[in-house]
């Protein structure tokens, strides 16, 4: 009877184990180990922490991780001559949140859960430096850096719905999809005096409003412009559309995407450095993009820089 | 004295025997008697009406000064944080729930355990709002309760494993359950706690002894409402009639108003009392309109969840003042008349008294020192009458800088957050754990959310007085006057209970259970804990003697923000316990 509940706990171990990403932690303390650059190494693996079900940047197909930041995670762990592997990430309710639940303290519920590098994470001086309302650093346990792809808006439409779109006023006659709670559902929601606020559907995601679109509740969708190229690639969304509009209004127009590590462990945060600034430079990650069928901007951070022909070369232009 | 003494280990013995044969079943009578029986504590609330008294007077306030502890229990684990639950007790056994969602069985008379059960949550879970849970139900054989990941799980009271499992709401979409459920004619009564996008609260009746959904009631206007016969869901109208007649676009669907704090019960009108929690999303300058039913109460049919009548405490809510605090029914005596009445101390500070057959407004008055929101409310409908430049911002209207600051008072934390007052119907006063703190909210013009771009609101919460923020107020309902004040230097988080013994008791999160001179204020008695106290304590009686029991365990809301009030609280320890009292057999009046 003993030998059997211990077969059933070893059991039961096993399975957590796996469904779990990685349990590097120290089981009897429940803390994450402090996996260092030497430790990574010496680990023979790289935990990249990528958000869950997010495509075109990071998803699941068949149980294996897919997207935009999970191959451009593969190459950061090839960089650095270590496996790849998956740290998924359930979104809170802000970036603050991630980082803490993720990279520096773990979430309360699971704490010895720590990704080695996050992606994904919005590359922003004036985000890196915010102080609270006592004079903190608000983000002193982390190092943002290593931005890696310039993100924006965009809308995509129904041609047989609308016949252009070249402004958002339109869809003050016109149903909109947006993923309820990001800056697509306030903008329109409050833009034009609120004009536009009744015809504004909300959806768990871009994909589902797609979905909506594709059964004709609504003319046109809001979200990330990777988000829309990727779900204008799928065969059955062929006949929508791609708007050229501008978001007037809308303080940040386009932002930097990089990386975030635990500030205790910047000589891997200048490993990764050194190998994203590489990728960047070289044009593989306009590539990557490229070969996912999704449109690719260098980042700013890149752009203050980089000589005409250097610039041609990161866009993937040469 | 021998004899006595050998009649005393008999009688112990005969219960022993009985025990183990297999606990008594509560009945439905045990439930609704439960605020007069004094042998047991059978409900959250100390009777399904919330009030929190107990007749018992051994205690009194002239030997309060010497309880003292006789157990102590530990939860054990690294799972410490808030403990917020108040235990039940019936036939010599204390159930009692923990956080992460655990539940003990342990020996009143000893403290020793009789069993565990610890809620298998699943990986990735993200629960909204701590992990905290606030108490059992019992039913037959059975001790029910809710979880992180939004089941509700009924076990069997002598061992403590699972009988039935049953899903109330889907955790991945951010649902959860914090608070206690409720038994009413067999039916388990339970609420949704949620995130702050994306759902929708709705009350839910369960069969007691099979898990079996009976009826469900959405919160929000325009969700329909389904009673369940013989495994179909048969339409029982539409919460507040049709959608959008309070609400833009289609935010109703997506509206908010959880039902978190669970709810309390009136027998003589037959009628649920739940309150609802803040509408989504939180800038109210996207949603124009009352948004129905946010930061209400409802008073609902026990038989098939239809709504009988609401009244909304904040309507357009833009502070985060969630409706959810406890509605307790109380016989008001208005001019020689008796009134069926209830009342509510809001997260917004003003104290609420309505009528509890039809919910009519009878009076409203603040019960904390400055409100800055509102400059009233409307003498006959209770209506907030809003203050000018009172309401946060809209962030869409920053164009890249921080914008005004405004003030708001009380902070969204409340006046009164979660934590149960008590109702005295010998004194006839409320005693209402309340906090003075005021927030600071502007437009955060650097804001960002999974990899995007946002706009986000910053906010900074801080003490209204430089020497205390908690304060339990004796209110009285008739004339809205605070009789006595107790300040507190850390912030009061913990339920009141009030006794025939003229007595007050609560926890602070310095770690003490007190007991007030119900009539006075005077602090007559201090026990330390080890740990913050907020939970509610109980009362009951054993063996002819009076007990009294707390959890200490500091955490909750409090300590996961940060700015100011996080100085006066961050050097508190978290613990894990259960602590229990009784006074000496020699301190015992003899009269």
């Amino acid at each position: 009877m003993k030998a059997m509940t211990l077969v059933l706990t070893l059991l039961l171990a096993w399975g957590q184990a796996r469904a779990e990403t990685t349990g590097d932690g120290n089981a009897l303390l429940n803390r994450p180990s402090d996996r260092t650059y030497d430790v990574i190494l010496a680990s023979g693996y790289l935990k990249v922490g990528v958000y869950r079900d997010f495509p075109p940047y990071s998803y699941e197909v068949d149980g294996e991780p897919r997207g935009i930041d999970v191959a451009l995670g593969k190459r950061l762990a090839e960089g650095l001559g270590v496996e790849f592997r998956v740290h998924w990430i359930t979104p809170d309710e802000n970036l603050g949140d991630d980082l803490r639940n993720n990279v520096w303290k773990g979430h309360y519920l699971d704490r010895q859960r720590l990704a080695d590098v996050m992606l994904r994470v919005p590359y922003d001086t004036e985000y890196a430096y915010l102080r609270d309302a006592t004079g903190e650093y608000i983000n002193e346990q982390v190092v943002l850096f290593g931005p890696y792809q310039q993100e924006t808006w965009q809308i995509a439409y129904d041609p047989d719905q609308l016949a252009e779109v070249d402004s958002v006023a339109v869809f003050q006659y016109h149903p909109i999809g947006v993923e309820i709670d990001t800056l697509p559902d306030f903008y329109l929601s409050s833009g034009l005096g609120g004009r536009l606020r009744d015809q504004v559907r909300h959806y768990r995601n871009v994909r589902a409003a797609f979905a909506a679109m594709a059964r004709g509740e609504v003319s046109g969708v809001m979200g990330m412009r990777a988000e829309i190229d990727h779900e204008l690639n799928w065969p059955g969304h062929a006949r929508f559309r791609a708007a050229d509009t501008g978001f007037p209004g809308i303080v940040r127009q386009r932002w930097d995407v990089g990386l975030a590590i635990k500030h205790t462990h910047r000589q891997l945060g200048y490993a990764l450095e050194g190998v994203i600034d590489h990728l960047v430079r070289s044009g593989a990650l306009a590539a990557l993009f490229a070969a996912e069928g999704l449109r690719y901007s260098v980042p700013q951070y890149y752009r203050a820089f980089l000589a005409p022909d250097a610039l041609a070369r990161a866009q993937g232009q040469r | 004295m021998r004899s006595s003494k050998f009649g005393i280990r008999v009688a112990a013995g005969t219960l022993a025997l009985t025990v183990s044969c297999g606990a008594l079943a509560v009945t439905d009578e045990d439930i609704l008697n439960d605020a007069r029986t004094t042998e047991d504590v059978v409900t959250y609330g100390m009777g399904l009406s919330g009030q929190r008294f107990s007749p018992l007077d051994h205690l009194t306030t002239d030997n309060v000064r010497y309880l003292q502890p006789v157990w102590a229990f530990s939860f054990g684990n690294e799972k410490m944080r808030g403990q917020e639950a108040q235990p039940l007790v019936k036939d010599g056994v204390m159930y009692v729930s923990a956080s992460y969602s655990r539940v003990y069985a342990i020996d009143a008379r000893t403290g020793e355990e009789r069993w565990q059960y610890d809620a298998r949550l699943p990986d990735g879970i993200m629960p909204c709002c701590d992990v905290v849970n606030r108490g059992v139900a019992l039913y037959g054989d059975k001790v029910i309760f809710g979880t992180l990941d939004a089941k509700l799980v009924a076990l069997n009271r002598d061992t403590g494993k699972p009988m039935w499992i049953k899903k109330v709401a889907d955790y991945q979409a951010g649902y959860a359950i914090t608070a206690a459920p409720m038994i009413v004619k067999g039916k388990v009564i339970t609420g949704v706690s949620g995130g702050e996008f994306g759902i929708v609260g709705k009350v839910e009746a369960y069969d007691a002894n099979t898990g079996e959904k009976l009826w469900t009631r959405p919160t929000v206007e325009g969700h329909m409402g389904y009673v369940y016969r013989d495994g179909k869901a048969i339409e029982n109208g539409i919460s507040g009639g049709q959608a959008g007649r309070t609400w833009p676009g289609d935010m109703w669907k997506n509206g908010g108003a959880a039902t978190w704090l669970g709810g309390t019960y009136d027998a003589d009108t037959d009628t649920l009392f739940f309150g609802t929690g803040n509408p989504a999303p939180w800038n109210s300058h996207l949603r124009p309109g009352d948004n129905l039913f946010s930061s209400s109460r409802l008073a609902i049919d026990p038989d098939d969840g239809s709504i009988k009548w609401h009244f909304q405490t904040t309507p357009h809510d833009g502070w985060d003042y969630d409706g959810v605090n406890e509605l307790i029914a109380f016989d008001l005596n208005e001019n020689g008349r008796t009134v069926k009445a209830a009342a509510t101390a809001d997260r917004n500070g003003f104290f609420y008294v309505l009528n509890r057959e039809n919910g009519a407004f009878i009076r409203g008055f603040p019960f904390v020192d400055t409100i800055t929101w509102a400059k009233g409310l409307d003498p006959d409908t209770g209506r907030p009458i809003y203050a000018e430049g009172g309401r946060p911002g809209d962030p869409s209207k920053s164009s890249g800088g921080k914008g005004e600051t405004v003030l708001a008072q009380p902070a969204f934390l409340g006046g009164k957050n979660w934590m149960p007052m008590a109702y005295n119907p010998g004194t006839g006063l409320f005693y209402v754990p309340s906090n003075e703190w005021a927030m600071d909210i502007w437009n955060e013009p650097v804001s960002y959310k999974k990899g995007a771009a946002f706009l986000g609101a910053g906010f900074t919460i801080r003490p209204a007085n430089d020497d205390y923020i908690g304060v339990l107020r004796a209110m009285d309902p008739t004339t809205g006057r605070e009789v006595w004040r107790y300040e507190n230097t850390a912030p009061l988080w913990g339920g009141v209970m009030t006794t025939a013994g003229n007595l007050v008791f609560t926890g602070t999160p310095e770690g003490y259970l007190k007991a007030f001179d119900a009539r006075t204020g005077k602090e007559l008695y201090r026990f330390n804990t080890g740990s913050g106290v907020v939970g509610s304590p109980i009362t009951w009686e054993m063996d002819g003697e009076q007990y009294v029991s707390v959890l200490s365990g500091w955490g909750g809301a409090v300590p996961l923000w940060g700015g100011e009030v996080a100085k006066v609280v961050k050097h508190f320890n978290q613990g894990g316990m259960v602590w229990t009292f009784k006074l000496p057999r020699d301190r015992i009046a003899s009269n």
